[in-house]
């Protein structure tokens, strides 16, 4: 078996030369994104545009000549979620002092507006024509462009957008690969349903209260960006519970069961990406022929999204969300990325390749702008004592 | 007509109000369109109990009986936990009885047999006491009549406006084939019976400030 593993990944390893030259648009485009156009000045700034786009472009690199998706797509991501949270937490405090929301920021309209609040916002938009989130239409951080972009980069990948996108999901994934074997390993099928269930709630009440009702009541991630301030009993209860779900869903089960649990088993907007995934032309599949049965893909799927009826099937979940843990993990190679529509025989990395570039693309333009500023940041603490 | 136009003018806000509780049930449940219709019947049944009780209530301060109940929300307020708790136990616990003798004896045996058939009426029930901005219109306008069959039929009128709103709900057995479906409808039926019971817990506590 580990020969053939061996012979597997010696077929997939490319030339430098093939490498180099595959990487090239890479290269051109990330640059691209990354500069915006125009230099930096600064020494600082010049500094961490630089150590971006090698940092990027090494692990695109990797991606192409090693044939392994997850082993360097997780660093990029994992990054993502530190730097995003460590640039979004010390621009707050630089700009209001603290990382609560107060009544009057909400009444300006000048909370962010994030991925997340997507699926409660369509019903009342269409049944009131208003958006029910204190944030701003246009300009950054806006309502208008998250919708852009969401809608850009579900057409593009899919459910692939909780892994190629969310600045969220790098935390949870972080913490998952703490253990080296999970403590939890028996989780029963139906909690893969209860994002589904979350999301009817969330719609359903948001419709009924105008107001996101995910946003104050649930999501987990205002731990670690901004929350409303405790003025009453309330908005204390509702700390408490966006607090415990936080250290529950992205902390402690991550760790104990080696899953993204937030996302596989919680998240509103991940459920409704699976709608998206049906109308997406990448996807994972299965060679039956190729497959012995090991189950090792679905152990290490990190949102439940394989299971033995998708063994059976030769395909996985809609849930999935293309990460490419369970192709890298697979001994026999049995799994792989794919274009709906085409040949199942023929070249099959082509097809990760092309499914590779809009992916990695994408984190790679939302990864450069957060991971610059917290370097910039960092930077600036260690030399001159603030970050500012 | 008045109260008809009212209900009718303000039904989606009802149906928004009650679709949450309702939905997830019909979900839930995975019956057929005529099985859902009769949930949905007894749904509204409640629902009109809960308003004829607000109608008699609306009669009474009329006639200065109930001057002394300052706090209703001390009445709603447990009966908001009692009912979230059978909807959480319902969306997260309950389990199927499949074979009749086991259901034949026992009090838990008995009570999950009934227990499906009454938690629309209940829901039903608890979701028509809701105070919502119409109904409080409604009420006001119910506080207005004189005698308690006046009062009684303009809630009656009320609710006809109102119910108008429900009538496309009973279709969603139509995706009684989804086994998944089921199940989702049963944890959002739990996980709004999660926040009915906050409701009621901050009702009872009266949402101190601090």
């Amino acid at each position: 078996m580990k020969k053939n593993t061996t012979e597997a990944s010696a077929t997939t390893r490319r030339s430098l030369f093939k490498t180099f030259l595959l990487c090239l648009p890479m290269m051109l485009l990330t640059f691209m994104m990354l500069t915006g156009g125009s230099m930096p000045t600064g020494g600082e700034r010049l500094f961490a545009l630089a150590a971006t786009f090698l940092f990027f472009n090494l692990l695109f690199f990797l991606m192409v000549r090693t044939g392994k998706t997850d082993r360097f797509r997780s660093i990029l991501f994992i990054t993502l979620a530190v730097c995003f949270v460590f640039s979004f937490i010390s621009n707050l405090i630089a700009v209001r002092g603290s990382m609560a929301l107060s009544r009057a920021t909400m009444i300006e309209g000048g909370a962010p507006f994030c991925h997340l609040v997507i699926p409660m916002t369509l019903i009342p938009a269409v049944l009131t024509k208003t958006i029910i989130f204190p944030g701003k239409i246009l300009g950054s951080y806006s309502i208008a462009g998250m919708f852009v972009i969401w809608i850009g980069v579900s057409l593009a990948l899919g459910r692939g957008l909780c892994s190629w996108f969310c600045f969220f999901g790098g935390l949870e994934d972080g913490f998952s690969r703490i253990l080296k074997k999970p403590i939890i390993k028996n989780i029963s099928k139906k909690w893969t349903y209860l994002p589904y269930a979350v999301l009817l709630v969330v719609v359903l009440m948001s419709a009924l209260t105008l107001s996101p009702t995910y946003c104050q009541w649930l999501c987990p991630f205002k731990t670690v960006t901004e929350f409303v301030e405790i003025t009453s009993v309330k908005v204390l209860i509702q700390t408490i519970i966006f607090v415990s779900l936080f250290i529950g869903l992205v902390v402690v089960l991550p760790i104990l069961t080696k899953r993204r649990t937030q996302c596989g088993l919680f998240c509103p907007l991940g459920a409704l990406q699976s709608v998206t995934n049906k109308t997406n032309v990448f996807e994972i599949r299965i060679d039956q022929d190729k497959c012995v049965q090991c189950n090792k893909c679905i152990r290490v799927c990190p949102t439940f999204s394989i299971d033995e009826e998708s063994l059976g099937r030769g395909r996985v979940k809609a849930s999935c969300t293309k990460c490419g843990k369970c192709v890298d993990a697979c001994p026999q190679k049995a799994l792989f990325y794919h274009v709906k529509g085409t040949s199942l025989s023929s070249k099959l990395d082509r097809y990760r390749l092309l499914f590779l570039y809009p992916a990695f693309l994408v984190l790679a333009i939302i990864a450069g702008r957060f991971v610059q500023d917290a370097m910039v940041k960092a930077i600036n603490l260690i030399t001159t004592g603030t970050m500012i | 007509m008045e109260a008809f136009i009212l209900g009718l003018s303000n039904g989606t806000t009802c149906v928004a109000y009650c679709a949450p509780v309702l939905v997830p049930y019909l979900l839930g449940e995975g019956k057929g369109i005529l099985q859902n219709s009769v949930l949905t019947a007894q749904f509204l049944l409640g629902r009109l109990l809960g308003y004829l009780l607000f109608a008699v209530l609306a009669w009474g301060i009329n006639r200065s009986i109930l001057q002394g109940v300052s706090k209703p929300d001390l009445v709603i307020g447990p009966a908001y936990v009692v009912f979230s708790l059978l909807l959480i136990y319902y969306g997260f616990f309950k389990t199927r009885t499949s074979c009749k003798t086991t259901c034949t004896h026992g009090l838990r045996h008995k009570l999950m047999t009934i227990l499906p058939v009454s938690i629309p009426m209940i829901a039903g029930f608890v979701t028509g006491l809701s105070l919502c901005p119409p109904f409080l219109l409604a009420f006001t306008g119910a506080v207005e009549k004189t005698t308690v069959i006046q009062s009684m039929f303009f809630f009656f009128a009320f609710f006809l406006g109102t119910s108008i709103f429900f009538i496309p709900l009973p279709f969603s057995g139509l995706f009684r084939g989804f086994s998944a479906l089921r199940i989702i409808g049963r944890m959002a039926a739990g996980l709004i019976g999660v926040y009915y019971l906050y409701s009621g817990i901050m009702m009872l506590i009266g949402g101190y400030t601090i």
